[in-house]
């Protein structure tokens, strides 16, 4: 056995630059007067979170390496992940410090620190392939976002929606410990690549455990999803949250749960029994039933926050049909849906952040006449929902695109007709957004006030989408080859 | 595996029987001369004042908070001070290191309690 002190523990580099950057940060934010400015620590946990960032664009070059008994995994996949993460992470606090008056003034050094402490988790679970680092990961994440949720602690909304994030939060992961329980009794290891060899042996007499852990875990990875039917939580959830933190719920937390997802699939991959295609059944239902409920629900919801909370829920769906074929082929299309989501989410809650922030209210109402007051916001806006609708020849029409015709190639024809009616019916609710903007009077005729961090995040959001729809083409066969 | 579940069932089955006979059988052989002292709740020969369902101030939860916090501390480092020798032949220097980590993780945890005035009884 390898000794602890001779492992590479450089490898592990960016998740240490976050873990001490949030260390340094709790004790400064501690000693600092409580009048002072906090600030400059979102400044600095942008910093960490870039240099984190950095740090993992340089591993691309560094060969596949795992320490800790493959507990902790260095490969292309896990970087990219960390990409997706630290990218969204990078965004929600330009949005955050780009609010003029933030939404939880009191404790705004423990929301930046609580933010890193979140996207740590993420990057635990994204880059290891052992039950306990996978639980351990997503705890980590899922206490730091009750925390952030409920952070408002004097609106009654905000500890509404901590309430019901923390007890179903909790009870999913009970199930998902359950689930993992019982593939620990039948092989009695935890590493998912050991767990695979020893089911593919002894799996098929054990089914009825076999699917019963399975299930469990679909019910956990459900919740954390927001897919239905275990998506009642998100609503209330996501308009309770401050608008960055829901953007955080929307990119980083379903981000992280579909690489649990992908990781836990490996682990049932073995070829045994009928077990397999019944898993994908079970995905397909998952799937169907959150874009069917997602895109009809959002259609009478006059809460913009609500509205997103849906249409998170019918994305969850989208890509789950690229989960759902369970073919490793379709692992890049996974990516490249995830980056298109992530820009597009940011950019639209941005904009929801600054007109919430002017008018004082979510309602769809207060985008009236948003083109005649900031032409560029609204124009920007427009983008990032033409772009999660999927019309033709956005970055977003072309992640559906991939899925669809991965879909195709395995002969999935229902989940792909689904896909493609409830994405018009999407049409429907995104456009009601561009209606207010463009055709409704506005109630005040000064501009939007937008900050310099939120252009930034908007501006990258903008760029990022628009050139992911330029050459969509160009960024799948990156990730693919990266992914080689 | 049957044999072991055999022994389970036997258990179980004594241990609802005993108490069952037990009180039974102590039934038919005591005498019953029930009074109202008697049937007072139990405390050591004092009288019971007052309800049972006593409040406690709500203040003590954050006490309760740091016990844990320090409990599970202790908790992990007594094996690990126990097996010290062992596991530094085995992993030299890094053992020491990472319970370093670790406690110091814990100390921030009580910096914080401390500047948030946890400790102060307001």
């Amino acid at each position: 056995m390898q000794s602890m002190s001779d492992m590479d523990w450089g490898i592990m580099a960016p998740e240490w630059v976050i873990a001490i950057a949030c260390a340094l940060l709790i004790v400064v934010d501690l000693f600092l007067k409580n009048t002072a400015s906090r600030r400059w620590i979102g400044f600095l946990s942008l910093l960490a979170v870039g240099m984190a960032g950095g740090w993992v664009i340089t591993q691309f070059r560094h060969k596949s390496a795992m320490i800790l008994d493959g507990a902790y995994i260095l490969a292309p996949y896990t970087l990219i992940w960390k990409i997706i993460l630290l990218t969204g992470a990078a965004l929600v606090l330009l949005v955050s410090l780009g609010q003029e008056k933030k939404e939880y003034e009191p404790h705004e050094g423990e929301y930046y620190y609580l933010l890193l402490t979140a996207v740590l988790g993420g990057m635990i679970v994204v880059s290891t392939a052992d039950l306990i680092g996978l639980y351990t990961g997503l705890e980590l994440l899922s206490l730091s976002s009750y925390i952030l949720v409920g952070i408002q602690k004097k609106k009654n909304r905000s500890n509404e929606a901590a309430w019901k994030y923390v007890v179903l939060g909790g009870v999913s992961s009970a199930f998902i410990l359950y689930g993992m329980s019982f593939l620990y009794g039948l092989t009695g290891t935890t590493h998912v690549g050991e767990i695979q060899k020893q089911l593919s042996q002894v799996g098929s007499s054990y089914e009825a455990y076999v699917y019963l852990s399975f299930f469990l875990m679909m019910v956990g990875f459900g919740f954390k999803l927001a897919s239905a039917p275990f998506h009642t939580w998100a609503p209330d959830v996501y308009q309770g949250a401050p608008t960055p933190i829901t953007s955080f719920l929307a990119i980083v937390s379903k981000s992280v749960t579909f690489a649990l997802v992908l990781i836990v699939y490996m682990a049932y991959a073995g070829p045994y029994g009928e077990f397999q295609e019944d898993m994908i059944i079970l995905f397909m239902i998952m799937a169907t039933l959150s874009m069917i409920i997602g895109n009809t629900v959002a259609l009478r919801q006059t809460n913009v926050k609500r509205m997103m909370a849906y249409s998170s829920i019918a994305h969850a769906g989208y890509v789950l049909v690229a989960v759902a074929t369970g073919n490793q082929i379709l692992i890049p299309i996974v990516f490249f849906y995830l980056f298109v989501y992530l820009f597009m989410t940011i950019g639209v809650f941005a904009v929801i952040a600054l007109v919430a922030e002017q008018e004082k209210s979510e309602d769809l109402k207060a985008f009236a006449g948003l083109y005649h007051r900031s032409p560029l916001l609204a124009l920007s806006m427009s983008v990032f929902l033409l772009s999660l609708a999927g019309i033709p020849v956005t970055a977003g029409f072309f992640g559906k695109f991939y899925i669809i015709m991965g879909a195709l190639e395995l002969n999935h024809i229902w989940l792909i007709a689904v896909m493609i009616v409830t994405t018009i019916i999407s049409y429907y609710y995104y456009f009601a957004v561009i209606r207010q903007m463009y055709f409704r009077r506005p109630a005040s005729s000064d501009p939007v006030r937008v900050s310099w961090p939120m252009k930034v995040a908007i501006g990258i959001s903008l760029i990022a989408t628009m050139g992911i729809g330029i050459m969509p083409q160009f960024v799948l066969e990156t990730l693919q080859s990266l992914l080689r | 595996m049957e044999k072991s579940y055999l022994s389970l069932a036997i258990f179980f089955l004594l241990g609802i029987a005993l108490p069952m006979v037990a009180l039974f059988f102590g039934r038919l052989l005591r005498p019953h001369r029930p009074l109202p002292e008697k049937a007072i709740t139990y405390e050591s020969g004092v009288d019971p004042t007052g309800d049972s369902w006593v409040q406690f101030h709500v203040r003590y939860y954050l006490f309760a908070l740091l016990f844990v916090i320090f409990d599970v501390e202790a908790v992990f480092l007594y094996p690990w001070a126990v097996s010290y020798d062992l596991l530094r032949t085995e992993m030299g220097l890094f053992i020491l290191v990472e319970m370093t980590i670790f406690v110091l993780f814990l100390l921030i945890g009580l910096i914080y309690a401390w500047k948030k005035k946890v400790l102060e009884w307001r």
